[in-house]
């Protein structure tokens, strides 16, 4: 679950983006976070992430029975860049680097790094160099990374931006397998696409505030 | 004209018949400089690393410090230490005068600003999503600082090529805190001046040789590595 209160965020001496007085999420459903460019989405997902420390105000996770936590949860609450940084290592390193951080045996590790490729559709490009891959395929990679650890939330930025109608097609099929799988995610996108229809909440950042909206078959209540 | 073709022979023939002095004096030389860069190495990539990632009062005035400092004269280096390592100067205890540890000091000195400005500037290009993703995926402070190393790798190398070829050709330390003592502490560079003097230019021709091709070989690897690191940078 997360808890957020009187969350203010900006830049240097800027006037905050927006200001969040209170925002609670059970941290198991689709969301779909709108907003113009320049209204602070990023910012929020990154403050969520635990990437920037907010101006003011807490955010609180609480993962499963654990006591609740101010970000970074590294491994449990993910935000995957619009661009992701992949490694400069192949396809098939980039997971085995997750896996070396988290101490996996060597057999365990292949075994479940060549099951996420296999399940990612990117077995074949296992030993290809990560960064030669096209944008479709980078975030696919960037997904079976994160997938790898079974985090509890993902903290996605346009995940399908400047992508083909293929790719696209590609990585909200992923992104809705790991929301099966048990992931809570909350996305920024700027275009409907199938993704945002099969959303359940909705976030907006207009007039400096966080409109919140729960949707129940396709209808805002 | 003559004179000089039979020198340049007498050069050639003594490389490639292994003359026992003209490689050991190579020996040192390589000996010290490796020594001298390897144990510059940790260090510099730590101040490096502080310069590049980490904001704090008066950095931009420590870099600028740290590019200073790649422009001081290797006599003025010889010339301090010898001051600190003679028999009346705070380290005179060590003893540690015209030997190759010494040198090795000298060399230890000089390296580590051309190392940590071009190991700043490298770290400094790496982007900070590196840093984000590996410590969001549950790598720890070591581990992400190895990654961030490791990514920047072609970088690393051609600053370590850059500082070796720096000290291995400098003379000004070597022969001031070192003495040019045959069979210990005679480099390439002071063996070609000593040689020169006495007019053994064959000798001499030969160790120039020896730099001129280690800087060919080094230029040449540095010029991959960069082809390298842009491959990287634009992927």
């Amino acid at each position: 679950m997360l808890e957020v209160s009187q969350l203010a965020h900006g830049f240097d001496r800027e006037p905050a983006l927006w200001e969040i007085s209170h925002l609670q999420w059970q941290g198991r459903s689709l969301v779909h976070l709108r907003g113009d460019n320049g209204s602070g989405k990023t910012t929020l997902l990154r403050l969520l992430a635990g990437l920037e420390v907010p101006r003011q105000g807490t955010i609180r996770w609480t993962l499963g029975n654990a006591a609740p936590l101010s970000p970074p949860c590294p491994g449990r609450v993910l935000y995957l860049h619009q661009q992701p940084y992949l490694f400069d290592t192949s396809v098939a390193g980039n997971l085995r680097y997750v896996a070396r951080w988290h101490g996996w045996r060597r057999e365990e590790a292949r075994h479940r790094v060549a099951a996420m490729l296999e399940h990612c559709g990117l077995a074949a490009h296992a030993e290809q160099r990560a960064r030669s891959l096209s944008g479709g395929e980078r975030m696919r990679l960037a997904l079976a990374r994160a997938w790898l650890l079974s985090p509890r939330v993902l903290l996605l930025d346009e995940p399908t931006a400047s992508l083909d109608r293929q790719a696209i097609a590609d990585v909200c099929t992923l992104i809705s397998s790991l929301h099966e799988a048990g992931c809570a995610i909350v996305l920024s996108a700027h275009q409907p696409s199938v993704l945002t229809e099969r959303c359940d909440e909705y976030w907006c950042l207009e007039q400096r505030c966080l409109q919140v909206s729960a949707f129940k078959q396709g209808v805002a209540v | 004209m003559r004179e000089l073709m039979n020198t340049v022979g007498e050069a050639l023939y003594l490389l490639v018949s292994f003359d026992p002095a003209l490689w050991e004096i190579i020996g040192v030389s390589f000996r010290v400089s490796l020594t001298a860069i390897f144990a510059a190495l940790p260090p510099s990539l730590l101040i490096a690393l502080l310069l590049a990632r980490v904001a704090f009062p008066g950095r931009w005035f420590a870099i600028s410090l740290v590019n200073t400092f790649m422009a001081v004269p290797t006599v003025v280096v010889g010339l301090v230490l010898f001051m600190l390592l003679s028999r009346s100067g705070p380290l005179g205890e060590w003893q540690l005068l015209f030997t190759q540890r010494a040198m090795i000091m000298g060399q230890f000195l000089l390296a580590m600003p051309v190392l940590i400005a071009m190991l700043h500037s490298t770290l400094q290009s790496i982007d900070q999503r590196a840093w984000e993703t590996a410590r969001q995926l549950g790598a720890g402070w070591w581990s992400s600082l190895w990654l961030l190393i490791r990514e920047a790798r072609f970088g690393v190398i051609a600053a370590v090529l850059a500082a070796f070829g720096r000290i291995i050709a400098e003379v000004g330390s070597a022969v001031m805190i070192g003495g040019n003592i045959e069979h210990f502490t005679r480099t390439i560079t002071t063996a070609i001046a000593l040689e020169t003097l006495k007019g053994k230019f064959a000798q001499g021709l030969a160790l120039g040789l020896v730099l001129l091709l280690l800087a060919l070989v080094l230029n040449v690897l540095l010029g991959v590595m960069r082809g390298r690191g842009h491959q990287t940078v634009s992927a």
